[in-house]
């Protein structure tokens, strides 16, 4: 008796489940028809970026303007804060989950690049007819355009004139400020206002500070031949003035540090209104302005002036690229060239990704700059002249380079390494990054 | 009697059920259909990728071109490797001071719910709670806010007058919140605890009543030897899970085993080296590493219980 009733319900919701399925192809036929006939098939494609919230905001607006001029293509957006994005950008690619759409960085084009991971983007048919030269050549390697940079900006000291004012501390003339000066006046700052406002905020995690400390001295983070360019001396001065901070209260203790810097920027000792230096990118100043509700100003970094020669100088902000797996390559092809050429989409964005690389585009939307973008645009153009150069394109394994200088960094101020050892270790491990 | 037995029962019982009903023809291929997806999932997800990094471990692999052959080599990088000795360091230090301190918690918290509480269900459920949650992403971000400079745990301390620190960006103490977390999460073990006071008898606590015993005495004589069988199996699947052990530690840190590598689980390790520096060849390498060294953690468990586990049959 069993049996066959159990059968028989089996059979009840075979039927049901061919229903359904059968219900589901009905209501998906009509598009297809569609298709065939007038607009093209709905696409759908994804698009990564890392960045503040306000990035987040404004890109959203840029794809809705997208999607008005391409209603049949869908940006899925995937966005992380930086610290996480290559962590998942890494696990996405290696799991054939590329975005369609990926921004890159300096750092890691040419790692994703030389993997086969990225497409060639003259082939795509972008435009790039009025793209600055010197800024496609940023993204290409050997001949094929793998990333446009979105556009430049300088690693710079952002400074609240309010925090100054409050510790009674006078502005530096950052023309000529050296390192030693840089310390002693984050020192005062702090000291003055009983740190509830830090002169400085730690800048150890980032090697490209290292860079330019390298370049005033007439050495570099990498040479051209893929090696590394600097002393060791060099580098442990470097964390020496970074430990003379943190003794003489100028930055806050490293555990705070470690906490303000996983924080990102807006909620730096800045951005809080609780520092008065900090070293960040200029097309951070926006968001960073935001955060604080004040206005800040940029500074050059200490030390343009004391040694051989100019250290700073400026960066591709990031890159467009499209993955070379994308099922849809024409249409993320589409989306890099809004991004870039569509004077809407420049609008929207204005120097959120550095000033934008179109140079119609620039000039069209420069009236419509906000203060804080113009301000960052008048200190870029005023750097103009004083650059020397730039550094060399980072080599294969760099990406690995920013985790290994944040931890090293962390091992100099919680006092486990002292600047010479961290130095030598830290040539050890970028040599193993970079070599193999 | 305990859970252990009463699962041999159930395993011996099951054993006989078909003999007795006789094998009927339909009956394989149906337990073959009802078992197929266990069976599908063990080998598309267990069984495959084993294999698969079996091999990738004799290779050079960069997931984004084929893996080139390089024989034994990353197994002898990784006696080379400082960080994965620190990783080693750190995975131990926190399997051997979480497991035990949570079972601690579990047990202790296991006696009290035994006593006959009313309204046994309910607390049960909700000293379970923190299990359900303690491996998820949302609770070790909470605990990166709570242990944080301006957190919870510092507002606390400042009201003993006592000026705290940042807990978690600290090296020195970040492993130990971490450690808390997981002692937090004591609810599995606590419930396996119950069921297996459930099991003792009663009667040997009436006779133990009858001779005079204490409480005391008759936690050391009665209920701590027939439970030892539970607190083995305890043991071992937290030893195992804890060498795992990878979601709080990523999320804590950030996903950089930071400060300074003070939380750097084996597994967060592992992860970086596959995903983040590309040499997913090294990562196999450090996965078969860990393989070996749970199983020595529990051959070395399973050697040690027959010096310290009662079984009552």
């Amino acid at each position: 008796m069993r049996r066959p009733r159990s059968s028989l319900r089996v059979g009840a919701l075979l039927a049901v489940a061919a229903l359904a399925l059968t219900a589901c192809a009905g209501s998906e036929e009509p598009a297809a028809e569609a298709t065939s006939s007038g607009p093209p098939a709905p696409v759908e494609i994804r698009f990564s970026w890392w960045g503040s919230d306000t990035r987040h905001e404004l890109t959203q607006q840029v794809l809705d303007k997208f999607t008005e001029k391409y209603p049949h293509i869908t940006v899925v957006p995937d966005y992380t804060d930086w610290n996480s994005y290559f962590d998942k950008l890494g696990t996405s690619v290696a799991g054939g989950d590329a975005p369609d759409v990926i921004t890159q960085e300096e750092r890691f084009l040419n790692d994703y690049a030389s993997r086969g991971v990225l497409a060639d983007l003259n082939e795509l048919g972008v435009d790039t007819s009025k793209i600055d030269e010197n800024v496609l050549q940023s993204g290409t390697i050997d001949d094929a355009l793998y990333g446009v940079a979105t556009g430049v900006n300088a690693y710079a000291i952002i400074a609240d004139p309010a925090a100054f004012a409050t510790a009674g501390v006078e502005m530096p003339d950052d023309t000529t400020w050296t390192w030693d000066d840089y310390v002693e006046i984050a020192n005062e700052i702090s000291a003055k206002t009983g740190k509830t406002i830090y002169g400085a905020q730690d800048y150890g995690f980032n090697e490209p500070g290292f860079s330019i400390f390298a370049r005033q001295r007439g050495e570099s983070l990498y040479t051209d031949d893929h090696k590394l360019g600097y002393d060791e001396k060099t580098l442990a001065e470097w964390w020496q003035y970074s430990l003379d901070l943190q003794a003489g209260g100028g930055a806050p203790d490293a555990a705070k540090t470690v906490e303000v810097d996983a924080g990102g920027p807006e909620q730096s000792l800045v951005g809080t209104g609780t520092g008065a230096m900090a070293w960040f990118w200029t097309n951070q100043l926006t968001a960073i302005t935001n955060a604080s509700g004040k206005e800040l100003t940029l500074l050059r970094v200490p030390g343009e002036s004391e040694e051989e020669r100019t250290g700073m100088y400026f960066k591709p902000a990031m890159y467009y690229s499209v993955s070379a797996k994308s099922e849809h390559p024409e249409e993320s092809a589409l989306l890099v060239d809004f991004l870039l050429n569509d004077p809407a989409a420049g609008e929207i964005l204005l120097s959120d990704r550095g000033l934008p690389a179109n140079t119609e585009v620039r000039a069209a939307v420069q009236d419509k700059f906000s203060p804080t973008d113009k301000q960052a645009a008048e200190f870029l153009a005023d750097l103009e002249d004083e650059i020397v150069d730039g550094p060399v394109v980072p080599p294969v394994g760099a990406g690995q380079v920013a985790e290994i200088t944040r931890r090293i960094n962390q091992e100099v101020l919680f006092g486990r390494l002292s600047p010479a050892d961290a130095a030598k270790q830290y040539t050890l491990e970028v040599e193993a990054a970079i070599g193999g | 009697m305990s859970v252990v037995t009463e699962l041999r029962k159930t395993a011996r019982g099951a054993k006989t059920a078909p003999s007795r009903r006789g094998l009927r023809n339909g009956d394989g291929k149906s337990a073959a259909i009802f078992l197929a997806p266990w069976f599908l999932g063990l080998g598309l997800i267990t069984i495959g990728p084993m294999i698969a990094s079996g091999y990738l471990s004799f290779t050079d692999y960069n997931l984004l071109q084929p893996p080139e052959w390089i024989g034994l080599e990353n197994y002898t990088r990784l006696f080379e490797d400082p960080r994965l000795l620190n990783s080693l360091r750190v995975t131990f230090t926190y399997v051997f001071t979480a497991v035990p301190l949570q079972l601690l918690a579990a047990l202790a918290l296991a006696l009290i719910l035994d006593r006959g509480l009313k309204g046994l269900p309910f607390y049960r459920s909700v000293l379970y709670l923190p299990s359900l949650l303690g491996g998820s992403v949302a609770v070790a971000i909470l605990w990166r806010q709570v242990f944080g400079i301006d957190g919870l745990v510092n507002e606390f301390l400042a009201l003993f007058g006592i000026q705290g620190k940042g807990w978690v960006s600290d090296p020195e103490t970040a492993l130990w919140t971490l450690v808390l977390l997981h002692i937090w999460t004591f609810g599995a073990p606590m419930i396996i605890f119950l069921a297996g006071l459930r099991q003792i008898p009663e009667m040997y606590y009436e006779a133990a009543a009858i001779d005079g015993a204490g409480v005391v005495r008759k936690f050391r004589s009665i209920t701590l030897p027939l439970l030892t069988p539970i607190i083995f199996f305890n043991l071992v699947l937290q030893v195992i899970g804890a060498f795992q052990s990878f979601t709080q530690a990523f999320v804590v840190s950030g996903g950089t085993g930071g400060p300074a590598d003070s939380t750097m689980f084996y597994t967060l390790y592992l992860y970086q080296k596959g995903f983040t520096a590309f040499d997913m060849g090294y990562a196999s390498a450090m996965a078969w590493l860990l393989v070996l060294i749970v199983a020595v953690m529990t051959l070395i468990n399973f050697f040690a219980s027959k010096f310290w586990v009662f079984y009552d049959d």
